[in-house]
């Protein structure tokens, strides 16, 4: 009994600090844009970032029941064996974040920790203990369609804020104000961030507790203690995260206009909070990717760079089976070795831990380790300097060009009137 | 294995639905405030170096193309009074767009 309590603690303990890595990861998601407009001091947004993630862990619990309440058949699971699994997955996923951040891999921190819970499920219980149909439609569908969903929104919103700000009569145009709106927009994807991301740790979290019979499962909701657990990590990670994001200075971010930003980060939060609201657990990184390669898409003269957004897009397909593999590589060595398969996995999670921390240590810190895949994908969008004008600014330019020509055309006349009158005198005087 | 199809086109809608709103009618208030002859002027907090900097030379380039244009059509105020009050109406809609969807997520669980 008593080992059985102390896996238990353990595997709190590690999913609370793949909680805090989450939000060290992705503090860049909400924040990234802002800071490259200006429209916040880094110092600013990290901690109106932190403090809102601790607000969306409390606003809705649909996305932690989707995990403690669906994915897996707690029922065919004996109750000894399933803490260790749940352990098993927490290594693959962090091993494979760990892994993804030091290659400088694109990844995601939630498809890292399903990958890991299903392949570990898979490998030590069997492939019926997953409810595949509820993993198919809350975790795979959504992770193909929400960032693409997310890019479409983007690219209309950015389009329709460049649309209705444009003026023909050069007076200014108003768009310095989208950078004032930019402080509400990112606080909402800060916010949308806790609703989806701390749920995942709380939804683990429960579901242990559940299989261990310390909840009855008619109520997979989780309990209160746990739900202020993980929204305090995630809010610690995310303050830590930011100090990296602080110490770039802003230097080598990619350039975003307050109007894209703004719509990028609209519907970013509004993608997630509609998610949310309906237990869709979706990779966050994935959203706030698409909404800025989709708004980029919306400026004038803008092209994709196929290279990049491919190297993302792999990143995006890859995460899933590889964090399960790794996770089935943990659940294998416990199901050989009951006792000394958990021990290995702890010491396993130990040392990846410290690696992890000394690494960081050692790095330089600069945008492109700090930011993520958010700011990165910034880059797979190039926009001319000058864009190509629109249909109604050609038909000015004509007019303008016609009016000149008319002008310059009677300018030319009259020149060459004055000039006949001029010479006359010259032609017919000496006589 | 059932899909529930209909939950993704939900999502859809409203995201699309919740975004564009919000967009639409800051960037519509934005050119109302213009209109009322208040163009926002908010400079960056910190300067990073994704933003261009224009120059001093072109600033005021710009600034006179707009008191000229200003000068072109005029407006009287009760035009600029009606603009200023539009854009704010704007500006509210956003405000409760956006609340509204947060109550909509807290109260529906």
């Amino acid at each position: 009994m008593e080992t059985a309590t102390l896996i238990i603690v353990l595997v709190i303990a590690l999913a609370l600090f793949f909680d805090f890595t989450n939000g060290f990861h992705d503090t860049a998601n909400a924040m990234a844009t802002p800071i490259a407009t200006g429209a916040l001091k880094p110092k600013t947004a990290v901690l109106l970032a932190a403090v809102l993630n601790l607000v969306g862990a409390f606003l809705s619990t649909e996305v932690a029941q989707t995990i403690s309440g669906g994915i897996i058949n707690e029922e065919q699971i004996s109750h000894d064996i399933f803490p260790e699994i749940i352990l098993a997955g927490l290594i693959g996923a962090i091993t494979w974040n760990m892994l993804t951040w030091l290659l400088g891999l694109p990844s995601s921190s939630s498809h890292a920790l399903f990958g890991g819970l299903i392949g570990a499920t898979i490998v030590g219980v069997g492939f019926t203990a997953v409810n595949f149909g509820v993993v198919m439609s809350k975790v795979i569908l959504p992770a193909f369609i929400a960032p693409v969903t997310a890019g479409v929104i983007a690219f209309t919103a950015t389009k329709l804020a460049y649309v209705l700000t444009r003026r023909y009569d050069s007076k200014p145009d108003g768009r310095d104000g989208f950078r004032f709106g930019q402080i509400f927009t990112s606080s909402l994807v800060a916010l949308a961030h806790g609703t989806n991301d701390a749920q995942k740790t709380m939804g683990i979290i429960t579901l242990l507790l559940i299989t261990s019979g310390l909840q009855s499962a008619s109520n997979p909701e989780p309990q209160t203690w746990v739900v202020f657990a993980c929204a305090i990590t995630i809010a610690l990670g995310t303050y830590m995260g930011g100090w990296r994001i602080i110490r770039t200075l802003g230097k080598g971010l990619t350039e975003v206009k307050p109007a894209q930003g703004f719509s990028a980060e609209a519907s970013t939060a509004s993608t997630i909070l509609a998610s949310s609201a309906l237990g869709f657990a979706l990779s966050t990184t994935q959203v706030a990717s698409g909404s800025v390669i989709g708004s980029g898409l919306g400026r004038r003269g803008s092209q994709v760079r196929w290279r990049t957004a491919g190297r993302i897009m792999v990143g995006w397909i890859l995460t899933l089976p590889a964090a399960g593999a790794v996770g089935a590589a943990a659940a294998l060595i416990v199901v050989w070795l009951p006792v000394w398969g958990v021990i290995i996995d702890a010491v396993l999670a130990v040392v990846i831990i410290l690696f992890l921390f000394m690494r960081s240590r050692r790095d330089e810190v600069t945008a492109s380790n700090a930011m993520s895949e958010v700011a990165d994908s910034g880059r797979a969008v190039k926009v001319k300097r000058n864009p190509p004008p629109t249909r109604r600014q050609r038909a000015l330019a004509r007019d303008e060009a016609r009016r000149v020509a008319a002008v310059e055309a009677a300018a030319k006349k009259a020149a060459k009137a004055a000039g006949r009158s001029e010479n006359r005198p010259k032609d017919g005087g000496p006589r | 294995m059932i899909i529930n199809w209909l939950a993704f086109v939900q999502v859809f809608l409203a995201a699309f639905i919740s975004a564009i709103v919000v967009v639409s009618f800051y960037a519509l208030g934005l050119r109302l405030l213009v209109r009322a002859g208040r163009a926002p002027v908010v400079a960056p907090a910190e300067f990073t170096d994704a933003i261009t900097v224009i120059s001093e030379k072109e600033a005021r380039r710009a600034e006179k193309a707009a008191a000229k244009a200003a000068k072109r059509s005029p407006l009287t105020d009760g035009q600029k009074r009606f603009a200023l009050v539009g854009a704010y109406a704007c500006f509210a809609v956003c405000a409760a767009a956006v609340l509204g969807g947060l109550l909509l997520i807290v109260f529906n669980h």
